[in-house]
């Protein structure tokens, strides 16, 4: 649906975005993700043509961004960072103004206004004033602008920012429900909305592309380093246990932790890279007649993941 | 059946195109201006300026007042307007693309499938509408003045018709003015500058140098709109103005074109 090969953008020299590249299926959610000033709100900018890249290309349905634009234009929905919006208007004279521009047909207007306004939950502001609405009700506005030409992509930069919990949480079930039957994008410097609206993530850092992936795949990636924690008992020391350990191959480093059992060993271990700890491990703690009380895997979770490939240098 | 409804769609979707894009574009702008007291206030204030000095205010040619030159005639006020215009037009032209660059609705306007020209011809008319209304609203004075005497009404259409072939120039000056900023003072101040400029420049002749007295005057508005407050409708005039709205729009679609802003 959505190819980006080689984008690069550089305002006054400076990369912004640096040979990204990426695809996206059909309705597929994909969550862009990067700390503020990656790159996310430059590539949506690009995406929706509302400024040329400086090199690389972007096709959307086999159709190139910049030899047909209005083409890529009319297949999108966009909200911009800002969500700016006319606020002189009323919600429904400026729904029915983007449905004019977007080409919906006259006798679908009305149609198309309702059903956006019931999905985004604005039914009952539309003859309310945009200036005089919630941060909120500004957003839903927003995302019904979006839709009004029921495109089959939708472009959003951080649909979520500024709303309460509440909110976030609706934000949030209404994005899963509109992805049920579209593409969309969205961007956010926030990880849990990505872990719980999108299929996919991408991630950016610095104008690069880190990683690309569904959030399963991202954890066993990252994950190849093991991390075990080890329980025991029985050893005469600490110093015998952690000693005995790190002398097992491919243990790159052995560390006390507490235990809850005072009479318990614990010690956390580190795997070189590639090596399953577990089962040499456990053959070791037997073969001394120690007891072993809990071997269990650390999973690096995504806050981890996510830390780790945008560590500042 | 199905067939035939999924033909005609398209085919329907497509006839409003970029005339229904540029309307409602223009009908937005409408919108704005009218559904705030601001117009109202505009439209006021220009009426009150021009009934003042029709009337209560002597000519500075002759000295006359309008009762003194005993003349049923529109021509003293005609040939103030586009004085009055120069203060006017740019105030309906300041916003019109600095504000959508200044709140952002800019990135949505120009992310829809609508072409840059659509965009600067849908606001200049949106303006041009607004300048109609405005002209319009003084044919009241013009008839209060017929009824006190021979009016020749003839010279009265041209002489409207020239003034609205002036005002879209300005129109299309003070748009392109407010491509070139975000900041709608701005815009407004460098629309009156270059309105003035261009109204006075034949005047400059007599400082620079006799020889560049007909380039000069070539060039200014007041000099085309000489002939036309007359009542003398001349197609070069005609085409002056066009040609000033072309430029000036086509230099407005390349500041929308070149988006660096971010």
């Amino acid at each position: 649906m959505i190819e980006v090969s080689g984008l690069t953008k550089s305002y006054d020299g400076v990369k912004a975005l640096n040979n990204v590249s990426f695809s996206v299926k059909r309705g597929e959610i994909v969550g862009f993700l990067g700390p503020n000033g990656a790159g996310k709100t430059t590539t949506m900018k690009i995406l929706t043509c509302f400024m040329p890249q400086t090199s690389g290309s972007v096709t959307v349905a086999g159709k190139d961004i910049n030899d047909d634009p209005l083409a890529v234009r009319s297949m999108m929905g966009y909200l911009p960072e800002s969500n700016p919006l006319y606020l002189d208007m009323l919600v429904y004279d400026y729904l029915r103004h983007v449905a004019t521009v977007r080409g919906v047909p006259a006798d679908k207007r009305h149609a198309r206004i309702k059903e956006a306004c019931t999905m985004c939950g604005i039914a009952d502001r539309v003859g309310q004033r945009i200036g005089t609405l919630s941060k909120g009700y500004k957003q839903r506005v927003g995302l019904a602008q979006a839709l009004i030409h029921d495109p089959d992509i939708l472009i959003l930069d951080e649909p979520t920012s500024g709303l309460d919990p509440n909110q976030i949480v609706e934000i949030r079930n209404l994005i899963r429900r509109l992805g049920e039957n579209r593409t969309i994008i969205l961007s956010t410097h926030n990880l849990p909305e990505v872990m719980a609206t999108c299929t996919r993530m991408l991630i950016v850092h610095k104008g690069q592309l880190v990683a690309d992936g569904t959030a399963a795949e991202l954890e066993r990636r990252e994950s190849e380093t093991q991390r075990v924690h080890v329980e025991l008992r029985g050893a005469a020391s600490q110093e015998e246990a952690l000693a005995a350990l790190r002398a097992l191959d491919g243990v790159a480093s052995a560390t006390p932790v507490l235990t809850s059992d005072a009479n318990a060993i614990g010690v956390e271990l580190v795997a070189a890279t590639g090596a399953d700890l577990r089962a040499p491990l456990f053959q070791a703690i037997v073969a001394r007649g120690w007891e072993l009380l809990e071997l269990r895997r650390e999973a690096l979770d995504l806050e981890g993941i996510f830390r780790k490939l945008t560590k500042q240098v | 059946m199905n067939d035939t409804k999924s033909a005609a769609a398209p085919a329907a979707a497509k006839v409003p195109g970029a005339f229904g894009n540029v309307m409602a574009l223009a009908r937005r702008e409408l919108g704005f201006y009218f559904n705030s007291p601001v117009a109202y206030i505009t439209i006021t204030l220009f009426l009150v300026v021009c009934g003042v000095y029709l009337f209560a205010i002597d000519e500075p040619s002759s000295g006359l007042s309008f009762f003194e030159a005993n003349e049923a005639s529109m021509r003293k006020l005609f040939e103030m307007i586009p004085l009055f215009f120069i203060f006017l037009v740019p105030a309906i032209t300041m916003r019109l693309i600095a504000e959508e660059k200044r709140s952002g609705t800019i990135e949505l306007l120009v992310t829809m499938p609508v072409t840059d020209a659509q965009i600067a011809l849908g606001k200049f008319l949106g303006g041009l509408f607004f300048l109609v209304v405005a002209l319009l609203a003084t044919v009241p004075l013009a008839i209060l003045v017929g009824s006190l005497g021979n009016m020749d009404t003839g010279l009265v259409i041209g002489g409207y018709l020239g003034l609205l072939f002036l005002g879209a120039a300005y129109l299309a000056i003070g748009l392109m003015a407010s491509s070139w900023t975000d900041n709608q003072i701005v815009a407004y101040l460098v629309a009156a500058i270059l309105c003035a400029f261009f109204f006075f420049v034949d005047g400059m002749a007599e400082v620079v140098s006799v020889g560049a007295k007909d380039a000069l005057a070539a060039l200014s508005f007041r000099a085309h709109f000489k002939n036309v407050a007359r009542g003398v409708v001349d197609t070069r005039d005609i085409v002056f103005y066009l040609s000033v709205i072309g430029v000036a729009l086509v230099v407005t679609m390349q500041s929308l074109r070149a988006r660096n802003w971010k």
